[in-house]
């Protein structure tokens, strides 16, 4: 009854809100900052651009909120899943401050500008953005965090340039993002070293998960002679399944899907966030995230020891030997001079990237604007 | 159930309208009630506490300062929007482009920006904006106009289609010339601060609001008390009789779409320099529909608009709080929208059309 | 393969689902009742047959599901439009926004999940044919279904009782009232059939063509069927080539992408609108004269009669 009772109030308030909304103080707008943003912080909040049990990207993040649940058994964990990249994501957002939340973790690359936003209005409150990188100024209250996804692409190159017969390998991406270049390049690269002639073709489908388009792109694809494929988006079962139908091999990402490719499986770069949620929520409950790594663009790979991203478990294609190359090259991975960019590289157009003996740091690759040569595709569209 | 709820309500009715409002408000209460009831009933069967999901919503949404500003500003458009499908049904036009023709303010307003943007007085940009943006909006619903009277296209079929061509456009210009880097996530460069249209007071509303309940007396006034509303409700009632008088039908239903275009042209413009500061992909997404709803719900007149706008703001506010607190995925809440208005359009009006 | 043959055999594969949309709005419009909540009735169908199919494990069971759950939310229109008369805008929109609500509510235990969906059956002889073959029969049985489905529809629309009656009741509906019939049954039959035959479209969809569940993953090709339907002039025969051409725009960007032309792809995808929207102008006043005369009163803005 009550329900029905605050509905019709919440009517007439809703119209009286319409008359004081000009003289309404904003009195919920943050103090000046302390210093010590988030610290002893009661609730967490994670918002996702897609659903939480997307077989992909969403769902490991989802994974990882929940780690972060196990771990802090007082802390509330608040998700939202689906939420799009532009402001409503920053009304989100507030929200869950509204709700008591003092960390949000931001986990779309398109939710930057309105993390950012939500930041500077919430001196006190600690926005961290997953996969994106702050070029301006890094406010004390929020920095950007990633894997070197790459590396593990280099070496799931590694088996798919050693499986492949028509030396065609495909790439279903949504868009030329800076982390999506290097993995296309990465995977091109770790193929091309086992297989001096492999090309790497790529469609783009400008969405992180339309199902209808994935198919189209994977048929275009197939059609051109690629027998593995591998890409970079959300959802990923419509790829994996395509690829599965028509005899082709599937390189995945994010998550294990060996199940629904148990013929064409061969590896892939998965998701683990758990420790690294872990840590940023320790490290912001202990008042220590200003100056923090975190505050920063937090970058970690092979060479810092703890990627979020594994490789998955090896399908039957993979022989002894390729799992031997792998090994070798993630070890060399992990080494000051080994990078899946150590010079020289060559762009599409052969001009020089990266002289002979040039190491890139994390940083460099985070800004990737061109493909490498073996690269079939346009990143001007 | 619904004497009880329609108490409040009742009690601050003056006494004559009583006998005569209550059955009205009586209907309207039920129906909602209804809505709200089978809505329940979902929320059970997927392990959720209705009284969980209710009182979420009432508290996250109603209680805080901050969730009513940004419903008022999720409503603006959706009032510009409505106002923008009001008008032409006046003349007897179905504008179902509002999709389209916000997109297409929010284009005009963008490229007016990028055009002028470095060299106008910062008062004066944000007026090239919204002249561009409403230039944009009338001639994309001017186009539907010219088809209906160049060659009898049903502007309802063309305005809808337009809609799509709209969004095409929109994705061409950020994904092209208009993209603010060739790598990254295509948007256009964000509106520089001159750009931006300012806030109410201390608050995060943007001043959109007031423009869009001005043009709300505007149109109600055009419509009610000038010649030219007349006029259009004349030719929208009965073209050839109107035509006998001697009214010049074509310009009026020229003008009457056109008009409402405008309208959107605006809301585009408010959404764009208002809220998002960018436009990307998602730009716009269903604010012409939600407002063509929102019309009809208010029954196409000016001041229940606001209402409409209001709820169906307050209802896409609602949807974070019921992910947030009752664990539903946000887009359930459109099921709450539509048993609204499929109570409202169906059980309310009167049954004359039905028996017809 | 060829582009040409890569692109049109995309176009079959990917227009089906808008064809089986198509095809049903066409029936409704025929009859008088313009559907824009077909989309919802694709959504609906979409999940109906993927939870069905994940469920059961066959995918015609996931069929049937995604038919019934189309055809119960365009009830729904039908009987708000006929019954209510409510606006039939404003009604099909409301039916969309109620879809994306009961999908996003029940859909996410469905997301991710495998389903036995249809495979591809390659039909003996004639799948051979040069050009012919791997554009019309190298597909699943739910898409060679659709090409059953438009001569059957055709049928039943224009040599049959049955069709003759929703004609009318699209045409002169007052004609039927003085012959005792329920103008007003018929109506809501036809507008249900649709709504049967967009949920199969959205069954090819979800478990045929993208083998996957995902919120709102119709992605505006509901609205293209209603589109369509008028680009077809409500032609059964002229759905299914427009539904195929719109098929191939769709499918054209990926195939030039993969030949590393350089494309945008949204002045492909505008292509098909423009393209009716010239139509027609150009047919003008003939188009109109085309539609069923319930319709155009639908349009017009007057009661309809019967």
């Amino acid at each position: 009854m009550s329900v029905h009772q605050s509905t019709v109030r919440a009517l007439a308030v809703a119209c009286a809100a319409l008359v004081v909304a000009g003289c309404t103080s904003a009195t919920e707008a943050g103090s000046s900052g302390d210093g010590e943003p988030g610290k002893d912080t009661t609730t967490v909040g994670f918002i996702m651009v897609g659903p939480k049990d997307d077989f992909g990207y969403n769902q490991a993040v989802y994974e990882g909120s929940q780690a972060v649940e196990a771990a802090f058994p007082d802390l509330e964990v608040l998700t939202a899943e689906n939420v799009p990249e532009d402001d409503t994501a920053a009304t989100t957002m507030q929200q869950m401050i509204d709700e008591g939340a003092e960390l949000i973790f931001a986990t779309s690359y398109g939710h930057l500008d309105a993390a950012l936003s939500v930041a500077e209005e919430n001196p006190d409150v600690v926005v961290v953005q997953q996969g994106n990188t702050i070029t301006d100024d890094i406010p004390e209250n929020s920095g950007t965090y990633f894997g070197t996804v790459y590396e593990p692409m280099y070496l799931a190159g590694i088996a798919a340039g050693t499986a492949t017969e028509s030396d065609k390998l495909g790439y279903v991406y949504a868009f030329p993002i800076p982390q999506t270049i290097a993995n296309i390049n990465a995977f091109e690269r770790g193929a091309q070293s086992v297989n001096p002639d492999v090309e790497t073709i790529t469609v783009s489908t400008s969405s992180w998960c339309d199902p209808g388009k994935q198919q189209a792109a994977a048929e275009s694809l197939l059609d051109e002679g690629v027998d593995v494929l591998t890409q970079h988006q959300d959802c990923t079962s419509t790829v994996i399944q395509a690829a599965e139908k028509s005899g082709a091999m599937t390189v995945g990402y994010h998550a294990d899907a060996s199940e629904i490719a148990p013929e064409g499986w061969l590896t892939g770069a998965v998701w683990d966030w758990g420790p690294v949620y872990t840590d940023i929520v320790q490290t912001v409950v202990d008042g220590d995230f200003v100056g923090s790594a975190y505050n920063d663009n937090f970058r970690v790979g092979y060479k810092t020891g703890t990627n979020p991203f594994v490789l998955a478990p090896y399908g039957p294609g993979v022989s002894e030997e390729t799992i031997t190359a792998i090994e070798t090259a993630q070890e060399w991975l992990g080494t000051e001079e080994g990078s899946p960019f150590a010079g020289p590289v060559l762009d599409q157009d052969g001009e020089v990237r990266v002289e002979e003996g040039g190491v890139p740091t994390y940083a460099d690759n985070d800004v990737m604007d061109y493909f490498v040569q073996g690269v079939i595709g346009n990143l001007a569209q | 159930m619904t004497a009880v709820v329609a108490d409040p309500e009742a009690e601050q009715t003056p006494a004559p309208l009583l006998s005569r409002a209550l059955p009205v408000v009586m209907r309207w209460v039920g129906t909602l009630a209804v809505a709200l009831v089978v809505f329940s009933v979902l929320l059970l069967l997927k392990g959720a506490s209705p009284v969980t999901a209710y009182t979420g919503i009432w508290e996250s949404t109603f209680l805080r300062s901050r969730s009513l500003q940004e419903i008022v500003v999720q409503m603006t458009p959706l009032v510009l929007g409505a106002l923008a499908v009001a008008v032409p049904a006046r003349a007897g036009l179905t504008n179902v482009g509002g999709e389209g023709q916000i997109i297409m303010g929010g284009v005009g307003a963008c490229g007016a920006f990028l055009f002028v943007g470095e060299t106008a007085a910062p008062g004066l940009l944000l007026v090239a904006m919204l002249v561009s943006a409403m230039v944009a909006g009338a001639v994309w619903a001017g186009i539907a106009a010219a088809m209906r009277l160049v060659a009898g296209v049903n502007e309802a079929i063309s305005t809808l289609l337009l809609n799509f061509v709209a969004l095409d456009v929109l994705l061409f210009l950020i994904y092209q010339p208009w993209r603010e880097s060739p790598v990254g996530q295509p948007a256009t460069v964000e509106l520089v601060d001159a750009a931006k249209l300012p806030f109410v007071a201390a608050t995060r509303i943007n001043v959109g609001i007031v423009l869009a309940l001005v043009l709300a007396v505007v149109v109600y006034l055009a419509l009610s008390r000038t010649r030219w509303g007349y006029k259009i409700s004349v030719a929208g009632g009965n073209a050839e009789a109107a035509r006998r008088a001697g009214l010049n039908v074509r310009l009026l239903v020229l003008s009457a779409l056109m008009i409402g275009g405008a309208l959107a042209g605006i809301a585009g413009m408010i959404q764009f320099a208002g809220v998002e500061y960018k436009l990307r992909p998602s730009f716009g997404y269903q604010l012409g529909y939600t407002s063509f709803l929102a019309c009809w719900l208010a029954r196409h007149q000016p001041f229940p608009i606001l209402v409409a706008a209001f709820v169906f703001a307050a209802l896409s506010v609602s949807g974070d709080s019921l992910q947030l607190d009752a664990g539903v995925p946000a887009a359930s809440i459109h099921v709450l929208t539509a048993f609204i208005l499929i109570a409202v359009l169906g059980f309310t009006a009167s049954r004359r059309k039905a028996a017809a | 393969m060829s582009l040409v043959v890569d692109v049109l055999s995309g176009g079959v594969s990917g227009g089906t689902s808008i064809m089986y949309a198509g095809v049903g709005e066409t029936v409704s419009e025929r009859a008088g009742v313009i559907n824009l909540g077909t989309e919802g009735s694709m959504l609906v169908g979409a999940l109906g047959a993927y939870a069905a199919g994940v469920e059961t494990g066959n995918p015609w069971i996931g069929v049937l599901a995604g038919a019934t759950a189309g055809g119960a939310l365009a009830l729904v229109h039908g009987y708000l439009v006929v019954r209510r008369g409510a606006s039939q805008f404003a009604s099909g929109l409301s039916l969309l926004f109620l879809a994306l609500g009961l999908t996003s509510l029940f859909g996410a235990p469905y997301v991710g999940q495998p389903v036995v969906g249809f495979d591809t059956w390659e039909v003996p002889l004639l799948s051979d044919l040069p050009v012919l073959g791997p554009v019309l029969f190298q597909h699943d049985p739910l898409l060679y279904l659709g090409y059953l489905v438009v001569p059957l529809v055709w049928v039943v629309l224009f040599k049959t009782r049955v069709g003759l009656l929703g004609r009318t009741a699209g045409e002169r509906a007052d004609s039927l009232t003085v012959h005792g019939y329920s103008v007003h049954a018929i109506r809501i039959g036809a507008v249900t059939a649709g709504g049967v035959l967009a949920g199969m479209g959205g069954a090819h969809l979800a478990t045929a063509y993208a083998n996957a569940w995902f919120e709102n993953m119709v992605a505006g090709r509901g609205f293209i069927a209603v589109a369509l339907v008028i680009f077809a002039t409500w032609s059964p025969w002229r759905v299914l080539g427009g539904a195929y051409l719109f098929g191939c725009a769709i499918a054209l960007g990926p195939a030039l992408q993969a030949r590393a032309f350089e494309i945008n792809q949204f002045l492909l995808d505008a292509v098909p609108f423009v393209l009716t929207l010239a139509v027609l102008t150009i047919l003008g006043k003939r188009t109109l004269s085309a539609s069923p005369a319930e319709l155009k009163r639908v349009f017009e803005n007057a009661p309809p009669s019967g």
